[in-house]
């Protein structure tokens, strides 16, 4: 290159910077376009929060639905929220999300990563049978099994319990999956220098095993938590005393008999919102990962 | 290493769970759709009536082109428009990662609180209308029509599942080389030949992915039915998901609900397999 004849040389740099300009001016414009889209978009995506943040901050007084659009409250206030939270019995809807959600990730954690450890480390007869099995279940709906499900809560007694509520979601194909995944990463000379120790395979599952997994278990951890604190169908079907009710059919109810009254349920949608938020943006890497396991399998 | 009873010590917790709450239940749908097991009396073996009856039924049928329907608006919006979204946010721009975050957003929202906040968007003196209003066209009804009533919720499920696929696409988008970007740039290609080319190319398993993913949860949709329109108006947003909710629960006719859920179970069977088979020719 620098061999290059002295009069081409300049030739050369003119052209190059007469280009760069020219890429210069091009990504300027892109950047442009990029930011102006995005930002439309990102405000089409929050519309609905704005508007509901606002809403509930409205005072009793202040029109809601009014021409043009109202989106800053004449006079901010949180008395909806006040009032949503002592005469709705909101603080219980929130404690019973949080106690199902709290079971919603341990059991599945637990069963699923139970169930993938001899998948993905051990050799026994029957395995591909087993695996092929639990991978079939996949292709099966929640919809379709719906009734049979609901009939067998039903026969063990568990309507208008909690555990009716959770037993059903607590295995997955998927989290097994996923888990077997993680255990498969692992070198295999780590069992065996562990049962040279004396150890069991329990005790390799629990003490070995489990904490080299961690990343993969707060992925499922997060993915089941927002599937618990969203759940809406079980326990819409399976809890018959409102005091049980989780913040999401607590929400439903309320939709139904305060129609009228849209700041008080605006200011309920928000409180539901809030810990979903907080989840969210304290493990948003996770979330990303949890995208990405999910798409390499397909 | 491990002896074969180990292996099954760790299985069986987890398999009998499998076994009560997916498997035999699902070979149990598939029973009580011969059946007419109504809860109260006992069960009585029908034979293939159920189906027969689900062929005359006009309900069936209205439930049926509404699932479709319903899918036809959603799934390619939901397959196309997310490739663009995360072309626009793979960029390396200043505050890339809160747009990211903002998009995927609205798929952690349960369907409550998505119900809650889009009835007012759509309330006849709502959001919507206002826009409409400010360029002087008529209010439209959005969930009280029947003609827009589907469309409206197709509205709501495509921005809840943008920024849900986005990330799929994302992801895919990551692993595609930049050499290739750079190679194509040196040659002149625009942003249409590159991403003709290069990404739509290479994003072809995801593109199947999303398909299927999506098409699935498509037909499988009804607590958006519930909880904003009640499958109204005039069953214009009855699904079959929502027919079979009703059918079992409210109306306690679990053998007819169950001939349902076995019809479509294996439309979303067909389907996949056509998406399969599909993607598989053309590789």
């Amino acid at each position: 290159m620098e061999l290059k004849t002295a009069e081409l040389q300049p030739n050369i740099q003119v052209k190059k910077s007469r280009k760069l300009s020219l890429k210069n001016r091009r990504n300027l414009l892109r950047w442009g376009i990029s930011y102006t889209l995005l930002t439309l978009l990102a405000v089409v995506t929050i519309m609905p929060f704005l508007w509901t943040v606002s809403t509930s901050l409205k005072g009793q007084n202040e029109t809601i639905f009014s021409y043009p659009p109202n989106f800053i409250p004449e006079s901010v206030t949180f008395e909806n929220f006040v009032t949503v939270w002592n005469t709705l019995n909101l603080p219980l809807y929130l404690w019973n999300s949080v106690v199902l959600s709290f079971w919603g990730v341990l059991l599945p954690l637990f069963f699923c990563s139970l169930a993938a450890f001899p998948l993905a480390r051990m050799n026994f007869k029957g395995k591909n049978v087993v695996f092929m099995t639990i991978l079939a279940t996949m292709m099966i709906p929640g919809e379709v099994t719906m009734i049979p499900v609901y009939l067998t809560i039903s026969k063990l007694g568990l309507i208008g319990t909690y555990s009716g509520v959770i037993l059903p979601g607590v295995v997955s194909a998927f989290a097994i999956f996923l888990m077997r995944q993680a255990f498969i990463a692992i070198p295999r000379d780590i069992d065996e220098s562990a049962i040279i120790d004396g150890a069991n395979a329990w005790q390799i599952w629990w003490h070995i095993l489990l904490p080299m997994v961690k990343p993969m278990l707060a992925t499922l951890a997060i993915l089941k938590f927002i599937g618990s604190w969203n759940n809406f169908l079980w326990p819409l079907l399976i809890l018959e005393d409102s005091s049980m009710y989780p913040l999401t059919v607590g929400l439903y109810e309320l939709k139904g008999t305060f129609v009228s009254n849209t700041r008080l349920i605006a200011a309920g949608a928000i409180i539901a919102l809030i810990p979903i938020l907080i989840v969210f943006i304290a493990f948003q890497s996770y979330f990303i990962k949890s995208a990405y396991s999910s798409a390499v399998k397909g | 290493m491990y002896k074969a009873r180990t292996a099954w010590l760790f299985l069986i917790p987890t398999g009998v769970l499998l076994l009560t709450f997916s498997i035999i239940p699902a070979i149990a749908a598939l029973g009580l759709s011969f059946t007419n097991y109504n809860v109260f009396q006992p069960i009585e073996w029908v034979g293939i009536e159920n189906f027969s009856r689900a062929f005359e039924d006009d309900d069936f049928w209205n439930a049926l082109w509404n699932t479709f329907y319903y899918w036809i608006l959603v799934t390619p919006a939901l397959i196309v428009i997310p490739v663009f979204l995360a072309i626009l946010v793979n960029q390396q721009l200043m505050g890339i990662k809160v747009y990211r975050l903002i998009f995927y957003f609205p798929a952690l929202v349960s369907v409550v609180v998505t119900a809650i906040l889009w009835t007012w968007m759509f309330k006849s003196d709502g959001l919507f209308n206002a826009a409409l209003h400010s360029i002087g066209i008529n209010p439209v009804d959005w969930l009280t029509d029947k003609f827009t009533a589907m469309p409206s919720l197709a509205i709501v499920t495509v921005w809840q599942g943008l920024g849900y696929y986005m990330l799929f696409y994302l992801a895919g988008l990551q692993a595609v080389s930049k050499d290739l970007y750079e190679a194509a740039e040196l040659d002149g290609a625009g942003f249409w030949a590159k991403h003709i080319y290069i990404t739509f190319p290479s994003l072809k398993p995801i593109i199947f992915f999303v398909t299927v993913i999506s098409t699935m949860s498509a037909f499988k949709e009804f607590t958006l039915m519930l909880t904003m329109t009640a499958g109204g108006p005039i069953g214009s947003t009855t699904t079959l998901v929502y027919m079979i909710f009703e059918k079992a629960f409210t109306d306690l006719d679990m053998g007819y609900a169950s001939a349902i859920s076995t019809i479509l179970f294996v439309i979303i069977l067909v389907l996949t397999l056509i998406n399969k088979k599909a993607l598989d020719t053309q590789q």
